[in-house]
């Protein structure tokens, strides 16, 4: 029996938690799941890694073989389908589903907005790649489209860095990233970057259990992991010098007023800026693997909602 | 004597001649350990425990794109946290500084800045600075100049 799971028309953060809660009740099982996604309108970077992610956990027998794969109805609206190819979802995807609709050949990236195509990130070589890349692509569209700084351009980078090696030391996993410039006329009316970064791996509570529980007590859980790592800066090593990756991506989004929002497992903390109106923390989500990290940079200049 | 340290071609002898940039903390440690390795070396850190007299390394940061939090907690941090030591940061850019100063800020450790004039500047925390440039005087390797900056004395 297959399980359907359908992928949200608008799909971004917003929406990712009726997706989580869809792919849950789906997962219940351990059926084959069927990622719906024919009536996608519009999806962000952020939607994009995270379904592959739920991919990734929905694989059954942790195996590749075909009939243990996901399935996938590929967007059906050609604009839809073009900018998915464009973002390098359905490279990634391909290994991750079975996928079913007419998938375009075009190469991805090499599109103005798409300054990271979705791209995997296994191990501290992926790192470099995506540090270089971004380095030779995101500078002038940093300097002259969101009027940051030139010198903000080796920050992003750092923030991006960090990001990843997130899902390097901590999943157990691999994962994805992508980092796209928009128009966010929904929120801002201004262009904003945008970093997303998603595994499905072990997630921020079962990384620090061991080092964090006990001083939690009755509280802990995904909300105190979340608190602890973003908040507090722990780490689940007890080296002394663990823990300055998210203090540091903190630093750089507060001087560039941007946000930072991590979900894992049924909880969600936000550094929320004042054009946002996001919750600090959330907690009873529906469930699901990994962690998604979502980094949003703004054009500067006037940022009142 | 110092140690020349020419972080560039460290890095590309430890990862990859394709990249310039010093993240990650894998890539950290390897760099670390090769100017480890270099300032052992020369007889540097007074023995194996890394106990007895100072070492002054000099680190050319030029060529260096960008380095991020986990890798400048894994290389500056660490060589100063483990041996006493002096580092002396060139070709620094801004970017390069903002990942490194609150990094030793938040030990309260300091190293030093030479700037394209020879004049030294600190990094790091203030008390830390403070005794490492009255070290340095006192052991007559950085002398004060008039108008107030510091040089070091010795090539």
């Amino acid at each position: 029996m297959t399980r359907l799971v359908e992928v949200p028309a608008q799909f971004d953060d917003r929406s990712f938690d009726q997706f989580a809660g869809a792919f849950a009740e789906a997962n219940k099982d351990a059926e084959r799941l069927l990622f719906d996604a024919h009536a996608a309108e519009w999806a962000s970077p952020y939607g994009l890694v995270g379904l592959l992610a739920a991919g990734q956990a929905a694989r059954r027998g942790g195996s590749a073989g075909a009939a243990d794969r996901p399935l996938l109805t590929a967007p059906t609206n050609p604009e839809v389908l073009s900018y998915w190819t464009r973002a390098g979802f359905f490279r990634e995807a391909a290994e991750l589903f079975e996928i079913h609709g007419k998938v375009p050949r075009a190469k991805a990236a090499e599109h103005s907005d798409v300054l990271l195509p979705v791209t995997p990130v296994r191990a501290a070589e992926d790192v470099h790649a995506v540090v270089s890349k971004i380095q030779q692509r995101a500078s002038a569209i940093l300097a002259s489209e969101l009027g940051l700084d030139p010198k903000a351009t080796m920050g992003f980078a750092m923030a991006l860095s960090e990001a990843c090696q997130n899902i390097v030391e901590h999943a157990g996993t691999g994962g994805w990233v992508a980092v796209q410039a928009y128009h966010w006329r929904r929120k801002l009316a201004r262009r904003v970057v945008v970093i997303a970064v998603a595994d499905a791996g072990v997630g921020f509570r079962h990384s620090l259990e061991p080092t964090q529980s006990k001083r939690f007590g009755d509280r802990w859980g995904d909300a105190a992991a979340l608190e602890a790592a973003l908040v507090q800066g722990v780490s689940r090593f007890r080296d002394p010098g663990r823990g300055q990756g998210l203090a540091g991506i903190r630093r750089y989004l507060v001087r560039w007023d941007g946000k930072i929002a991590i979900r894992s497992g049924t909880a969600r903390i936000a550094i929320v800026p004042k054009w946002d109106e996001d919750v600090p923390l959330k907690d009873g989500l529906p469930p699901f693997p990994g962690a998604q990290v979502l980094i949003i940079i703004p054009e500067q200049g006037s940022t009142e909602p | 004597m110092i140690q020349y340290i020419d972080m560039h071609a460290v890095l590309q002898q430890s990862v990859s001649s394709l990249y310039t940039d010093l993240v990650t903390r894998p890539t950290g440690r390897v760099v670390r350990e090769r100017i480890e390795q270099a300032i052992a070396g020369l007889g540097g850190a007074g023995g194996p425990d890394g106990a007895g007299e100072m070492t002054i390394a000099r680190i050319d940061f030029a060529g260096v794109g960008c380095i991020d939090y986990s890798c400048a907690d894994e290389i500056v941090a660490k060589l100063l946290r483990d041996r006493p030591a002096v580092l002396v940061l060139s070709g620094i850019s801004e970017g390069h500084r903002e990942a490194i100063e609150p990094v030793l800020t938040g030990h309260g450790l300091a190293a030093l800045i030479e700037r394209a004039d020879g004049t030294l500047d600190v990094l790091g925390a203030k008390g830390a600075a403070a005794v490492l440039l009255d070290e340095l005087v006192a052991r007559r390797c950085a002398a004060r100049r008039p108008g107030g900056t510091y040089a070091l004395t010795l090539a």
